[in-house]
């Protein structure tokens, strides 16, 4: 099969070409602009269908690619090494991303025509979807760090726009400068981790590094007394931590949700936060190499606790699952740190359809709420209650999701998140320093199922709370474009997609050949391999299979020796049953909070009142920041350097230099008034007047004057001759 | 005696006039005038020139064409100068000072 | 003999009829004397068997520009309405001040007189062609229209619809 560039470039350029078109038509031409952004996006949509099913679907094996790289900039000729070759980098884990990032985008771009129809905005929203879009399958197509840290930038810009896009609310307006700032904080140690790698290696590109990671190029240089690889490596997991909302760089996500709803969805599911999870699985053997595991899943594993207790007490609706997003992404984190690679990306595509579908239902909600007296519409989960009837679409959409997320079997979320949890328990049976890793990822699962179905009760059981607003929360009308995207995510939420096991044999060729595909296709990039490798011209150029053509079959034990894939499914066994468990329970006892009322989730409040004020303040980082960070460091900083300007810079550079200015000035003085000001000035002056003079006269305007000119001049001319 | 001096006399005085008329009024209309005066000039010549010194025709070919652009130019310039009348009210030549810069 | 009548009462026209276009202060009055200028030249052009063009001459200039000038003369007020005059004399508005005259003239005759001074250098041309000249045009200049001068002739219609279409778009009232 061969790929040119006419085949790859349209998935990242067609919503591009869309952004870029419809900026400039979308005042005049809404509709025309949407329909474009939502044609081009599906267009993408294809051809990245077109190269998952190549690449998934049995033509190549799992360790094939396709690398096209053109030569940017190379300043090799001046005895640096530094060249930069942009290109195309497609394995299957980048095609599988594609797939999801197109499709996911697309759903919520038509929901996006429903939800923002009446908006005063609604073109322009679609104008930065599109941009928002590109950016993120751009990303997925880099082939390099570079080109990574531009999407990746672009990205930042977009979430910018998008979370202030109603910028009229001064709240709106922070969030976006909060996102904006706290993510720079970690792409300012990514762009150094790029440098540090870049002044090491000569390039950026993945394949390089994994080239240069293989023969222990990195091995013994130290910055600072640091090990290169592990100040390389923490960098650019800084990014991670920065784009996907870890600990301690998590404080803009939750204030993301100023944005409109599909927004959200996107940041949340398909675009911005798993950017940071997939750069941390590109680079997965660099944070080897960094010994960089340990710390990776002790960050996840904090993360993915701290954001599930703090989701407990939230009662905006967008607010809960923007927690658990923070929460679920601490789970990929800790995926990664524990070596669960394929469950750790299968869980960040599981998530980000449950997750999308999360919030377009909840979008769905907020949408039919609307509050007659403030004219705006209610996010509040006091207020709500009782939708069930009113919403049943919405109600099973937003069912199954939270079954998924929550981990309850044969839903997509179990698959995922059951496997990183083995991987976890494993790691912790094998070390003892991740014994609290597993322990905060399961008591993360148990608090996961429980204000998930919180939030579900709160929101579509019980009695309504707010009568009045449930009487005029009107009926579904079902909208094809509100219910097709929710229908389509929901279906994508059974496990049965993302496990071969579950559903029987569901595509003929993974069932014989491959057992469960996402465990045979995604694999560590195995550094080895890439030692003797090959790439393709951009233009032109047939692909050849690059490094092993053979076929993979299932490997049973993961390459693992016998004892150890034995421990490995012990632990499996054990994860899986242990987070049935701890699901189930975290069910029951919202359904005894919420339903039976057997417990008064008040009273535990009041019992515990300082851990829920430091919940209410989400453990006090935006205080943290606020009070000291900014107010303390900062301004401090700030006035420190004022005073090194004014006190220091002013007073004895400036005016010392004063000093010597006034001789200079003299001397300037005298030669100004003689030379420049009477002679040059004035004689130019005088000049230019003379000119005037005549010029003015010559030039009358009056068109009898020129034909007398004409006259003489022709006469003259006659008697010349 | 007629000869080609006769009819070249007359066009120049004819020629004179339309300069004179041109350089001198300040009525647009009678400086359109004094085009139509130059122009017939310039025919007299064509015509002349070819009775007297070659028979081939084009001359008269050539004034042909001089009325037909006459015809034009009077249409056009008429046209500007009834323009520039509705909007100014006048059509003395020193008022059409707007381009003037 | 006739030829001889027709010539010097056309060129008395001619002469009489241009200097007065110069010189009558009343616009209307120029457009009569410019008739009889015209009429003259017509008269030349049949002594010098230019019978086609004569015939076009008082058509289109006798008969449409002239009434065209006239037409415009009206519309614009006649004579009456631009009596203010920036510079000249006030007692002659039509004209042009005393020194424009003067320079319009000195200019005018050394311009002519320079060009006559060149031209009777030249020895040709003293008697006609009688023998060559063909006593019918109308055929030959048709024949010449659409064969060597074709491409202007058609240009020249283009110019003529163009000239119509502008004309009728500039004196067009606007609305609004």
């Amino acid at each position: 099969m061969e790929y040119s560039i006419c085949t790859i470039a349209p998935i990242v350029l067609l919503p591009f070409f869309a952004f870029v078109i419809n900026a400039f038509i979308v005042k005049r031409f809404t509709n025309i602009a949407v329909a474009i952004s939502c044609f081009s996006i599906f267009g993408s949509f294809l051809f990245a269908a077109r190269i998952f099913n190549d690449f998934v679907f049995g033509v190549y094996s799992a360790g094939f690619h396709v690398h096209k790289v053109f030569t940017w900039f190379d300043i090799s000729a001046t005895g640096l090494p530094f060249k930069v070759d942009m290109g195309f980098y497609i394995d299957n884990m980048s095609a599988t991303m594609l797939l999801m990032v197109t499709g996911v985008a697309t759903l919520i771009h038509v929901f996006s025509t429903f939800y923002m129809h009446d908006d005063k905005r609604y073109g322009r929203f679609f104008v930065y979807l599109s941009l928002f879009t590109s950016a993120m399958l751009g990303l997925v197509l880099s082939d390099n760090l570079l080109s990574v840290f531009i999407f990746w930038e672009l990205m930042g810009f977009c979430s910018y726009s998008l979370i202030g896009f109603y910028y009229e609310k001064e709240g709106a307006g922070d969030a976006s400068i909060k996102a904006f700032m706290t993510t720079r904080v970690g792409d300012v140690f990514f762009l150094f981790g790029i440098v540090i790698l870049w002044s090491v290696i000569g390039s950026v590109s993945f394949v390089e590094i994994y080239k240069a990671i293989s023969a222990m190029k990195l091995q013994g240089l130290t910055v600072l007394g640091f090990p290169l690889a592990t100040v390389a490596a923490a960098s650019v997991f800084m990014g991670t931590v920065g784009k996907s909302a870890q600990v301690p760089l998590q404080v803009w996500l939750p204030d993301a949700m100023w944005g409109p709803t599909p927004c959200s969805a996107l940041i949340h599911a398909a675009t911005m936060v798993a950017a940071g999870v997939y750069l941390s699985l590109r680079m997965y053997p660099l944070m080897e190499a960094g010994h960089m595991m340990t710390v990776i899943s002790y960050i996840g594993a904090i993360t993915a606790f701290g954001a599930a207790t703090i989701a407990l007490i939230q009662t905006d609706i967008k607010a809960v699952l923007a927690f658990s997003t923070i929460s679920q992404l601490g789970y990929m984190v800790m995926g990664i740190g524990v070596g669960a690679y394929n469950a750790s990306f299968m869980h960040l595509i599981t998530h980000a359809v449950f997750k999308a579908c999360l919030f377009l239902a909840a979008g769905s909600v907020i949408h039919s709420l609307h509050d007659h007296h403030t004219h705006s519409h209610v996010q509040e989960m006091p207020r709500m209650g009782g939708l069930r009837k009113k919403l049943p679409f919405t109600f099973i959409a937003m069912m199954c999701c939270t079954l998924a997320i929550a981990g309850i079997p044969f839903f997509s979320g179990f698959v995922s998140k059951d496997r990183i949890l083995g991987d976890a328990l494993y790691m912790a049976m094998k070390h003892s320093s991740y014994i609290p890793v597993a322990v905060l990822g399961f008591g993360a699962a148990l608090l996961t199922a429980f204000y998930m179905f919180r939030m579900m009760f709160l929101t579509f059981f019980g009695e309504p709370r707010d009568k009045e607003l449930h009487d005029h929360c009107h009926h579904e009308h079902l909208s094809w474009n509100q219910n097709i995207p929710l229908l389509i995510l929901t279906v994508f939420t059974l496990g049965g997609w993302y496990c071969g096991s579950i559903m029987g044999q569901p595509f003929g060729k993974i069932a014989t050949e491959r057992y469960e595909w996402f465990q045979t296709l995604i694999e560590k990039p195995d550094v080895a391999k890439f030692k003797d490798y090959y790439k393709d011209n951009l233009i032109g150029g047939k692909t050849r299979p690059s490094i092993s053509t053979e076929k993979s079959v299932y490997d049973e034990n993961g390459g693992l020796s016998e004892e150890q894939a034995h421990h490995v499914h012990h632990a499996h066994h054990l994860g899986a049953i242990f987070s049935v468990i701890i699901a189930f329970f975290g069910v029951f006892l919202a359904f005894l909070a919420y339903i039976r009322k057997a417990i008064d989730p008040g009273k535990i409040v009041n019992a515990f009142s300082g851990w829920s004020r430091a919940l209410q303040n989400k453990y006090y980082f935006d205080h943290f920041y606020k009070k000291i960070l900014i107010h303390k460091i900062l301004l401090r900083l700030n006035n420190f350097l004022a005073w090194l300007d004014l006190g220091i810079y002013d007073r004895y550079v400036i005016d010392g230099t004063e000093k010597v200015n006034s001789y200079m000035f003299q001397f300037a003085k005298w030669f100004d008034n003689l030379w420049i000001d009477s002679i040059l000035v004035d004689g130019t002056g005088a000049s230019v007047r003379l000119f005037n003079v005549v010029l003015r006269t010559v030039q009358s305007g009056s068109i009898q004057f020129y034909f007398i000119v004409i006259l003489a001049v022709l006469t003259g001319y006659i008697i010349a001759i | 005696m007629i000869n080609l001096y006769s009819y070249l006399g007359l066009s120049f005085v004819m020629f004179l006039s339309g300069i004179i008329v041109l350089v001198a009024r300040k009525n647009i209309i009678a400086m359109l005038l004094g085009i139509e005066l130059v122009l017939n000039a310039a025919g007299i010549n064509f015509i002349a020139y070819t009775r007297f010194s070659n028979a081939n025709l084009d001359g008269h070919i050539f004034t042909l064409f001089i009325i037909v652009v006459a015809a034009a130019e009077a249409a056009v310039g008429l046209a500007i100068a009834i323009r520039f009348f509705q909007i100014k009210e006048t059509i003395h030549i020193d008022d059409a000072v707007t381009l003037q810069g | 003999m006739f030829l001889k009548f027709l010539f010097i009462c056309s060129s008395l026209a001619v002469l009489f009829g241009s200097l007065m276009v110069a010189c009558t202060k009343d616009i209307m009055h120029s457009c009569i004397y410019l008739f009889f200028c015209l009429l003259g030249v017509a008269g030349l052009y049949l002594t010098l068997n230019a019978d086609f063009v004569a015939a076009t001459q008082l058509v289109v200039y006798a008969g449409g520009i002239v009434i065209l000038m006239v037409f415009a003369t009206m519309l614009t007020g006649g004579s009456a309405f631009q009596a203010h005059n920036k510079f000249g004399f006030k007692k002659i508005p039509m004209m042009g001040s005393r020194e424009t005259y003067i320079i319009g003239f000195i200019s005018a005759f050394l311009f002519i007189a320079i060009t006559f001074k060149l031209l009777l250098n030249l020895k040709e041309g003293l008697t006609p062609l009688s023998g060559q000249m063909p006593f019918e045009t109308v055929r030959i200049i048709g024949h010449k229209l659409v064969t060597d001068h074709v491409l202007p002739f058609e240009i020249s219609s283009v110019l003529l619809l163009g000239a119509l279409v502008g004309a009728a778009m500039i004196a067009r009232p606007r609305r609004g």
